[in-house]
């Protein structure tokens, strides 16, 4: 029956090729419009790392100004201090945990024509790789025992080592960066998460790092920071130790934590620490310290656009004047079609028969609807990409989870769109429509 | 009042030509009841439309009240329509999502008469058709021969010059039929003139004078009243 | 005209009725706030810098090389930037206004810790900062050479002395803003530093702060590592030298790479970059939605007058001239745009208050919805011309016909 409703439901919407054309028109256009806007709120607010992404935590400290907010009243600062990020990498029992800020070094190519490049630099701990599951090309990280030492060891992007050795194996060769040689231990290989939510104070869709090296290394040789630096008072040590030792906050920080225990071990340990430090005459504000997964911390820093968002709602309504319009066309087409349903109400159809066959009729609108909608939001990607730059490259492609959404929504609003004009349709009375007059 | 004289309309497509009436003249005075009659095909409804200003005629002269309506624009057309003549269609034609009232207004509004007078003649000829109580029905509420005497009203409503009716009983059960033909009788019989094209000849009884239309002409009716004879067997 | 009969007339057969005007009111909302966010956005993007921009550009340069001598390469380029022929002036600063990155503190007008600084934009300027920048000094002095003084990278006190905008003024000095002039505001809570100056206008970086007028320029270069070069030309040479420059700098000195260079033009582009797509984007919705809703009327009026097309015929034999049946139509029209808009017009104000209260957004002006209530109807009416002629165009023979 069903396959008789498609043939018929088919011969239909040719029999009325224009009228046909601008219901798959009006629905297309407004998915178009909705598809462009949802996927992109769907990529920014999209899990990077959704096997994970309830064991990673990122870590918060309330050492700030009793007399002032930071960012939000009531919130801690969005990054720690070096003195703090220290003792939680000495001492707190976490299963993994990484400290980490960013660098801007200057790469010397070996070969002399090569003229020296900027690189970002992210610095951080061994426990980096495994813990946000970065993929390797050649070698690996680096282990605890290079930390420790200060070793200056670096792992280099997929983007780097081509640039720079043209895709070999460079394990095990150094790379020259701000005048100190660093050996390569490994290459990643393709990796964009999308938001790059183990740094959100910093750009939420920038690129990845070029190179990584241990967090010690930065420090030890004093190199040029290149984030986000917030003091509430001025350090009272001199130089750039004074400066290790202030308030200031610059560093990033995350602990993988495996089980609802180990998080609440963790989250004990912070408070005690903080309760320690307060006998010391730091932390003055009332005890504020947050262990926020993935998703939540994605949350707090408000990683989705408020413009996205305002697109993606106008967009909906935008959908919907298309929708009244698909309503209003259905209406003339099905006015039309009054002869053929009362001929076959008199045959014998039950009204409820009709109304399935018409809305099989109008389904098969919105499907086209769907594909010729998702051909125009790809048209719509494109152009929030030429739009917003190359920024956005990674928020502009279509998974198929978001195909079957568009075509999805087509049917379902197609089918929404008519259900009062098929109801009125079968109305007619059987013998009603048969007259010449 | 009324004089048509050599009213010929031929149809032109690029393969036909169709002469619907050919050298038709009728005269009509005031007071008069005619019925044209004739068999499908005949050019009745040519002939109901070219004397009732709804469409243009090839060639002949119409004159209406001593003026010659035959090269008015349609602006011009339309205003005597409105002043001077009274429709009844078969199909009644009444507008289904007006109540009686406003059907009735409908050519008063184009008049230009103020909402008082609209009122009052409205009421007036609601009242003549018997039908003032359901002012506020829709026509679907009414049966046909109801309708068609809300039709009636609404040609009346307007002090028209003349009645031009379109096989008025067409769609009416024989019971109905008779009411409505009571109805144009005694509007009749009160002065109003009336041209009715029908192709029962029982209807065209009714009227005082008949004229017969076949192919296009006017015709003898001597020829066709054998053949509806026969056909009445 | 009849407004009653049409009146009734279409309350009897509401749907395509209602149809359109859902379609005007719901067009109406986005149309409205769409255009605020439009012109809220135009706004922000026309705030002037306080820079002459058409003739500045920006370069870093970054320092590399275990020998390189940061203060002399300093000194020595600034020397040769300032000597190249078209260029008007030129100093080096920590960044550039509308860079997105940079420094900001806190003063106050007393010292001590448990009082609230006012959050301020920090530029680290010479004296030949403002002839670069091209900003108007409204009173005082500018910073003389003798003033600037050399920062390393971990130092936290400051010079005496600072120049700071009108706008910062009138923060720190709600009552008496020219009377900034002379006095002295703490950073760091109780580290005293002197007003000596105050500039016209100048911008932070951070085009979407709430204190983005509020700078205040210290005489200091820095030796940070990394740093920046601002640059002056002559009007219409800026094109010109900006590669001249690059070179120079480049080859005067290997021990570091310049790069990022950037004219002031492309600069306040790229931070305006996410409004100005925004404003794109929603003109292009708005444009498509009110085609989408005129090609919607016309569609819906063309069927309502088909269905109706006895109707017309009846009234045409009845008397109407043909100029009735076309104001009939349109008046219809008229009538639902009227009701669609006034729906709309409490959408748009509902829609707007939950924006405002959701996304921070501005209330909209409020002679926006009236124009634009307006341009929808008279949107309507265009629309319907057509479908009203084709009405006015139906023979009064229809009314005789039997099929």
């Amino acid at each position: 029956m069903f396959n008789y409703y498609l043939k018929l439901g088919w011969l239909s919407i040719r029999r009325n090729p224009l009228l046909s054309a601008l219901m798959v028109a009006a629905i297309a256009v407004g998915i178009g419009a909705c598809m462009t806007t949802i996927t992109v709120n769907y990529l920014m607010s999209g899990n990077p790392i959704p096997h994970k992404s309830d064991q990673l935590f990122y870590v918060q400290l309330d050492n700030w100004d009793p007399n002032v907010q930071s960012d939000d009243p009531l919130e801690p600062p969005d990054q720690v201090t070096y003195t703090d990020a220290m003792a939680l990498i000495q001492s707190a029992p976490a299963f993994r945990q990484v400290a980490s800020n960013r660098s801007g070094l200057v790469l010397e190519p070996g070969d002399e024509d090569e003229l020296p490049f900027n690189v970002q630099s992210r610095n951080t701990f061994a426990d980096f790789f495994p813990m946000f599951d970065l993929p390797f090309l050649y070698g690996s990280g680096w282990d605890d025992d290079a930390d420790a030492a200060m070793e200056r060891v670096v792992v280099l992007s997929r983007e780097t080592n081509e640039r720079v050795f043209g895709g070999e194996d460079s394990v095990g060769r150094n790379v020259r960066m701000n005048g100190m040689n660093f050996r390569i231990v490994g290459v990643l290989d393709q990796w964009h998460p999308v938001p790059k939510f183990y740094d959100l104070t910093n750009g939420d869709f920038n690129d990845p790092e070029d190179v990584f090296i241990p967090f010690n290394v930065a420090i030890e040789y004093q190199l040029p920071r290149n984030g986000n630096t917030n003091c509430w008072k001025a350090p009272d040590g001199e130089g750039f130790e004074g400066f290790l030792n202030s308030e200031c906050v610059f560093i990033q920080f995350w602990a993988e934590l495996r089980t609802e225990a180990e998080k609440q071990e963790y989250m004990s340990f912070l408070d005690a620490y903080a309760e320690q430090q307060k006998l010391l005459g730091r932390f003055p504000r009332p005890l504020n310290n947050r262990l926020s997964n993935v998703v939540e911390w994605m949350k707090i820093q408000e990683v989705v656009a408020d413009d996205a968002q305002v697109m993606l709602g106008l967009s909906l309504l935008f959908l919907l004047v298309c929708l009244l319009n698909t309503i209003g066309l259905l209406l003339a087409k099905f006015l039309g079609k009054s002869g053929d349903i009362g001929l076959r109400r008199a045959l014998g159809a039950s009204k409820p028969t009709l109304f399935v066959q018409h809305m099989v009729e109008s389904g098969l609108i919105g499907l086209a609807g769907g594909v010729v909608g998702l051909g125009l939001a790809a048209l719509g990607l494109w152009g929030v990409k030429v739009l917003f730059g190359d920024d956005l490259e990674y928020l502009v492609r279509m998974d198929w989870v978001m195909i079957l959404t568009g075509i999805g929504l087509a049917i379902a609003s197609a089918l929404l769109a008519s259900i009062y004009p098929t109801w009125r349709a079968c109305q007619v009375a059987p013998a009603g429509q048969l007259k010449t007059q | 009042m009324l004089s048509m004289k050599n009213i010929s309309m031929v149809y032109r497509t690029d393969l036909v030509e169709t002469h619907a009436l050919r050298e038709f003249s009728l005269d009509v005075d005031e007071g008069d009841f005619v019925s044209v009659t004739g068999p499908s095909g005949s050019g009745k409804t040519t002939f109901l439309n070219i004397a009732g200003l709804l469409e243009q005629f090839t060639s002949g002269t119409y004159e209406l009240d001593g003026r010659d309506v035959s090269q008015l624009n349609d602006t011009e057309r339309s205003k005597v329509r409105n002043e001077k003549i009274g429709f009844i269609f078969q199909g009644f034609n009444l507008i289904p999502d007006l109540n009686l009232f406003d059907n009735v207004d409908v050519p008063l509004r184009y008049r230009g008469f103020s909402a008082g007078d609209r009122k009052r003649r409205i009421e007036r000829v609601l009242d003549m058709v018997g039908l003032a109580s359901r002012m506020k029905h829709l026509p679907s509420q009414l049966s046909g021969g109801q309708q068609q005497r809300v039709a009636i009203a609404r040609a009346l409503a307007g002090d028209p010059r003349f009645l031009l009716a379109d096989e008025p009983t067409g769609n009416l059960d024989s019971q109905m039929a008779m009411s409505v033909m009571e109805l144009i009788s005694d509007i009749n019989r009160f002065g109003t003139t009336i041209i009715m094209v029908t192709h029962d000849p029982a209807l065209a009884e009714l009227a005082g004078r008949n004229v017969h239309i076949r192919d296009g002409r006017v015709s003898d009716i001597g020829e066709d009243t054998q053949i509806v004879a026969a056909a009445h067997g | 005209m009849e407004l009653g009969p049409i009146w009734r007339a279409l309350m009897r057969n509401k749907i395509g009725a209602i149809l359109i005007a859902l379609q005007i009111a719901v067009t109406l909302a986005i149309m409205v706030n769409a255009v605020s966010i439009i012109q809220e956005r135009a706004r922000l993007m026309a705030r002037p810098s306080g820079l002459d921009e058409h003739n500045i550009f920006h370069i870093s340069s970054v320092g590399f090389a275990p020998d390189f001598n940061e203060r002399a390469t300093i000194e020595e380029d600034l020397i040769a930037l300032r000597g190249l022929p078209g260029v008007v002036d030129a100093f080096q600063s920590n960044s550039v206004p509308l860079s997105d990155g940079g420094w900001s503190m806190g003063l106050q007008t007393e010292p001590g810790e448990e009082i609230d600084g006012t959050g301020v934009a920090v530029y680290f300027i010479d004296e030949h900062g403002l002839n670069t920048y091209g900003v108007n000094l409204l009173a005082g002095e500018n910073f003389s050479a003798t003033d600037v003084d050399w920062r390393q990278r971990s130092e936290h006190e400051w010079p005496d002395k600072t120049l700071i905008t009108r706008a910062m003024a009138e923060t720190l000095f709600p009552d008496d803003p020219d009377g900034a002039l002379g006095k002295a505001v703490y950073i760091n809570d109780d580290e005293p530093i002197t007003i000596t100056g105050i500039i016209e206008q100048m911008q932070a970086p951070w085009n979407s702060w709430s204190g983005v007028e509020r700078v205040m320029l210290v005489p200091q270069h820095t030796l940070f590592g990394a740093t920046r070069y601002i640059i002056r030309t002559e009007p219409g040479r800026r094109d010109e030298l900006m590669p001249v420059v690059e070179k120079l700098l480049a080859e005067r000195e290997k021990g570091r790479i310049v790069r990022s260079m950037r004219s002031m033009d492309e600069t306040r582009m790229e931070s305006y970059r996410g409004d100005d797509s925004m404003i794109k984007m929603l003109k292009f919705t708005v444009s498509l939605l009110i085609a989408i809703t005129a090609m919607g009327i016309v569609g819906l009026a063309s069927f309502s007058v088909n269905r109706r097309t006895k109707q017309i015929g009846t009234r045409r034999a009845l008397g109407a001239p043909k100029s009735a049946i076309l104001r009939y139509f349109m008046a219809e029209n008229l009538i639902i745009s009227l009701v669609g808009v006034a729906l709309g017009a409490a959408l748009a104000i509902g829609l707007n208050m939950w924006m405002v209260e959701t996304f921070s957004l501005t209330r909209l002006n409020a002679w926006l919805l009236p124009v634009a209530m307006l341009l929808l109807c008279l949107v309507g009416q265009l629309a319907v011309l057509g479908p009203a002629r084709k009405a006015a165009s139906v023979p009064p023979a229809v009314a005789t016909r039997t099929v």
